[in-house]
């Protein structure tokens, strides 16, 4: 007893000793705990607004769309449809509705939308809820509310809607069909019954990309799968819309008796493989609204596991840097009979503190953070509550921040206790490294390389740990560049919903950018305190202090700029890993602003101690004994 | 080398009315109370006094590396005390070389890579600075520890190294603060050997001590106490009744 | 050969018993055992003229510790060699069993700076500032030469005893001057 209470009296102590230390390790590992925080309340985020939109608009279990069926003059195809409304399991259904594409004009967009047609009464299936205006008429169309937000209509604007003028009757949400811009109904294809026929499939006759143009009269495709709105108008306007042969197709809305059946539904009812029928479950439909949360959360989770290794790196320098600095307390500790045990057990519960407080102020700047993140898309209704703070999320994200600080510290303190005490108490740091053929090259250099190269090489681990940091920040901008490039690249016409990951990816950037410049700070202070007695004694042998400063500078820059390097490398990778579409390099100019914005953040922030520690004659560091 | 500056002429170091202050109010220490010195060319200088005396603040404002609160310091005919961190550390490469007591080599840098280290600060190339250090290294009898690091030689060897070094541009002056502060007596022994093997060459030599052994060595000895100097001695060669000192005479 | 005393020079007791050593193994000339005086002296051989040695010699055959005779060589003057007797003998191992130390000089400069400052004679500080003027002459004279000997000479050695003792003698004159520095002030 009496000896944890040492334990915490020096553990204490020492931190109070250096509040600015501790300062640093709860910023590093308090944005990592944030991070995590936020990531895992986001998990879940869009099931609840789903269901609540399933619920007011008697959502469909399946939605069951069929294209051309004009064209291929086959009637058994429409029969099939129709069919599936007496198919065992079903509880009740609404269609089959006509539905064609028509070309949207509004506020300067251009862009296609499903149109559906629809009777003035409600459906039993698939009613859509309206959150503005009214419901369909003749001339008046009523907008999906993801769509309406993208292009930027409300009820009662005019719009133009395959060349004819409609007035927006109303906007409405739906839990029957994926938000803007990804509504897909026949040709298009998606989800489960997608993948059965990729499976079991017989060869298709009609060759029929998942997405792309389908085979229609080439110079006017009937269908053109892409991103597109949702629109509902009269069964008339409908059909009128519909002007070319083989744009008009017909959907039908289906409630099973068991909703969780319905994949096993949708599998045992793909038709052949010509027929142009496609079922879709909901489950699909979830996912498809889920996309945006999950892409949010993925990103952030991303991010929380770099912020972690960043304090990793960060508090691993610290320990590293402190060690060196404290080695000869360490030294008196044991020679006042402390044993190697307490020396560490000291070390451990200052950092094991840090990390408790950092677990806190993470969980509740996280919970703060996370309903703005978790707003939930346009297209559904109901407030997404983000996760509650359960005790799994609170154990992990704990977990994390003692693991980070145990890991960080172990090692250095397990050495620092083992160091002899007579070394310790001399006050002799641990040797430097040498690299013989990097002293060798930088004797070429100009004197600022040749100083800033041996600095950098003496402490290889201090490199390593400052190239490691960069190269985790570099990978997650650059992946999020990366990300953001591609989502821009295929950007919808309007306001694209799915921009709204690029708020998280900022969200994570700047906390990389903020977590880094820590670690640099850290890094920096380090080597630093380290390089001061060698920097006055290179000042001694004839070393100009704008050359002590560059070469300091150099120190750091030069791994720096490593880490960034291969940290554009390791970026594009990860946005290649966790992204399922082709990935996209993020243009030219943002690398080398990515990389030129490294070397500069890292040169600022060595330059004010690098000067610092130059204007100070050089005599103080090399006295040996007092004046 | 550049050496615009540097007169050849006069003393090799002149000081005026030199004060050093630290600290304030109460506090106020005097490190240096008014020290008039003049060392000519060749001359060998030695500055005794207990620790805390202020031989190493006289030392590090001689060779430029503090600055005084008061006072002139010459160097080589040029005023120092005034100039700015970058002049002086272009002095200090031509005109002054550092022994240590504490050696101050770098630890990763082989002797031959330390000897080398304050020619190629200066621009020296290369190759010549590996020259340069060879030559060095075997006149301080060390040629054949020249890729050895400093942890693999004995502390007598380190700091003819670390002589071997301050020689390095040629400097106008040596100036050595304890150079056996850390040593044992037959490593003093070597260092001394060598120190005055510089002094017979005709080098320019100041060593602060406190060990009446090395200031032996000098043609001049001046003893501080409290910040000032409170005697000089005139060392000159052959005096003394050695066998009388033996306890052979008597 | 003159049987003086020498007037100044070695403590005449020092050289008869490193002579009577000398001579214990074997029988030797005068000039062998000035020649190996010299090599262990190195420069504190300087005073020991060529007279020293023969002149103790004489004395200790008069004192029956040594015997001479007289050895022709054909091309040179007869030279004597001397050979140890008993009771010569017997000196020598006395003389390594003897360990009295010489004394050095603490007791009787102290005993000068108390009675200088209590008859008020001469200030106690300037007689130890001159006296460390000396001592330090002394060590420096002493560290040259034995910067001049070869390393791993035995000279070299009873120079290193030399200056280690001054050093000494300065350390404690140096507390000499802070003692009498202290009265003073009060």
């Amino acid at each position: 007893m009496g000896r944890i209470l040492l334990i915490c009296r020096l553990a204490l102590r020492d931190l109070r000793r250096r509040p600015g230390e501790a300062a640093l390790l709860l910023l590093a590992t308090t944005a990592a705990t944030a991070t995590l925080t936020i990531a895992l309340a986001l998990n879940g985020v869009t099931g609840q607004p789903f269901q609540s939109t399933r619920a007011a608009t008697a959502g469909p279990d399946v939605v069951a769309s069929l294209a051309w069926p004009g064209q291929s003059e086959d009637p058994a195809d429409l029969a099939g449809l129709e069919a599936l409304a007496s198919a065992p399991g079903v509880a009740a259904h609404s269609g089959p509705y006509p539905y064609t594409q028509a070309v949207v004009e509004a506020n300067g967009v251009t862009v296609r939308a499903w149109t559906q047609g629809r009777g003035a009464e409600a459906a039993a299936v698939d009613q859509p809820a309206l959150v503005e205006g009214g419901w369909v008429a003749d001339g008046g169309a009523v907008l999906e509310a993801s769509f309406a937000q993208a292009i930027g209509v409300d009820a009662g604007d005019a719009i133009t809607l395959g060349g004819r003028s409609f007035r927006v009757a109303g906007v409405a949400v739906t839990a029957a069909a994926d938000p803007y811009p990804k509504v897909c109904l026949a040709p298009c294809w998606f989800g489960v019954g997608a993948e059965s026929r990729a499976e079991n499939g017989p060869p298709r006759t009609r060759p029929r990309p998942e997405r792309g143009p389908p085979s229609g009269p080439p110079e006017e495709p009937s269908f053109w799968i892409g991103q597109g709105g949702l629109v509902w108008v009269t069964e008339a306007d409908a059909r009128g819309l519909a002007t070319r042969p083989g744009s008009l197709a017909y959907v039908m809305n289906l409630k099973l008796t068991d909703p969780a059946a319905a994949p096993a539904f949708v599998r045992a009812h793909m038709p052949e493989a010509e027929s142009m029928l496609f079922p879709v479950a909901w489950q699909d439909i979830l996912y498809g609204h889920a996309r945006v949360a999950e892409w949010k959360q993925t990103a952030l989770l991303g991010g929380s596991w770099m912020l972690g290794l960043l304090a990793l790196a960060s508090i691993a320098v610290l320990v590293g840097g402190r060690m060196a600095d404290q080695l000869r307390r360490v030294g008196l500790l044991k020679a006042v009979g402390g044993t190697p045990g307490l020396v560490a057990a000291v070390l451990l519960a200052q950092h094991l503190a840090v990390a408790l407080v950092a677990a806190a102020a993470g969980l509740l700047a996280g919970r703060l953070v996370a309903p703005l993140l978790a707003e939930p898309g346009i297209g559904l209704i109901g407030r997404a509550d983000p996760g509650p703070l359960t005790l799994p999320v609170a154990g992990l994200v704990t977990a994390l921040a003692l693991g980070v600080a145990g890991v960080a510290t172990f090692l250095p303190a397990v050495r620092a206790a083992r160091t002899s005490t007579v070394r310790a108490l001399a006050d002799l740091p641990r040797p430097p490294r040498r690299a013989g053929w990097l002293i060798a090259v930088s004797a070429r250099l100009p004197v600022p390389l040749l100083l800033g190269l041996r600095w950098a090489a003496r402490r290889p681990r201090r490199a390593v740990l400052g190239v490691a940091a960069i190269a985790v920040t570099v990978t997650g901008i650059v992946a999020a560049l990366a990300t953001d490039a591609r989502r821009y690249a295929e950007k919808a016409p309007g306001d694209d919903p799915r921009t709204a990951l690029g708020q998280v990816l900022s969200l994570v950037v700047v906390m990389l950018v903020a977590q880094a410049v820590v670690n640099a700070v850290c890094v920096i202070w380090a080597a630093t305190l380290e390089a001061r007695r060698s920097s006055a004694l290179a000042r001694a042998l004839g070393a100009t202090p704008g050359q002590i400063s560059a070469g300091l500078s150099a120190a750091q820059v030069l791994p720096a700029l490593g880490g960034a390097l291969l940290g554009i490398a390791g970026g594009i990778g990860l946005a290649e890993i966790l992204d399922d579409d082709p990935v996209a390099v993020p243009p030219l100019w943002q690398l080398l602003a990515v990389v030129l914005g490294c070397v500069v953040v890292i040169a600022g922030l060595t330059a004010v101690p690098a000067r610092l520690n130059a204007r100070r004659p050089a005599g103080e560091a090399l006295r040996t004994e007092p004046a | 080398m550049p050496s615009e500056s540097l007169s050849s002429l006069g003393p090799a170091l002149r000081t005026h009315g030199l004060r050093m202050r630290y600290g304030q109010g109460t506090g106020l220490v005097n490190a240096l109370d008014g020290v008039e010195l003049e060392v000519a060319r060749g001359e060998t200088l030695a500055v005794m006094g207990p620790s805390g005396s202020g031989k190493s603040t006289l030392l590090h404002l001689l060779g430029g590396l503090e600055r005084p609160s008061e006072g002139e310091v010459w160097l080589a005919g040029r005023r120092i005390d005034g100039l700015g961190e970058k002049a002086l550390a272009r002095l200090r490469r031509q005109a002054v070389g550092f022994v240590f007591q504490a050696f101050h080599l770098m630890d990763e840098l082989t002797a031959e890579e330390n000897v080398e280290l304050p020619a190629l600060l200066a621009g020296m190339s290369p190759r010549a600075a590996r020259r340069r250090a060879g030559e060095l290294l075997d006149r301080v009898g060390l040629a054949g520890r020249a890729g050895h690091l400093p942890s693999a030689l004995s502390g007598g060897e380190r700091q003819r190294v670390a002589v071997a070094r301050a020689l390095s541009n040629e400097p106008l002056v040596v100036l050595a603060d304890e150079p056996t502060g850390n040593l044992d007596s037959a490593a003093t022994a070597d260092v001394l050997r060598l120190l005055d093997s510089l002094r017979e060459t005709g080098q320019t030599l100041v060593i602060v001590t406190h060990d009446a052994r090395v200031a032996a060595i000098a043609d001049r000895l001046i003893s501080m106490r409290d910040g000032s100097f409170v005697e000089e001695t005139r060392l000159t060669r052959g005096g003394g009744r050695l066998s009388e000192l033996a306890g052979l005479e008597g | 050969m003159p049987d003086e005393e020498p007037s100044s020079g070695y403590q005449l007791r020092v050289v008869q018993e490193v002579v009577l050593a000398l001579l214990a193994k074997e029988a030797s000339h005068g000039y062998q055992l000035r020649a190996r005086l010299q090599l262990a002296l190195g420069p504190l051989a300087e005073a020991l003229n060529a007279g020293h040695v023969y002149v103790t010699l004489n004395r200790l055959e008069r004192a029956g510790l040594v015997t001479s005779k007289r050895v022709g060589q054909t091309d040179r003057p007869d030279r004597k060699v001397y050979e140890l007797t008993d009771p010569g003998r017997e000196r020598v191992v006395e003389w390594l069993d003897d360990t009295s130390w010489p004394k050095p000089a603490p007791a009787e400069f102290h005993l000068k700076l108390v009675a200088a400052a209590a008859a008020g004679l001469s200030d106690p500080e300037r007689l130890v500032d001159t006296q460390r003027h000396v001592v330090l002459a002394g060590l420096a004279s002493a560290q040259r030469a034995a910067l001049g000997e070869p390393a791993g000479s035995a000279a070299a050695l009873l120079l290193e005893g030399v200056v280690l003792r001054l050093q000494a003698d300065l350390h404690w004159l140096d507390a000499c001057a802070r003692y009498w520095t202290s009265r003073k002030e009060h």
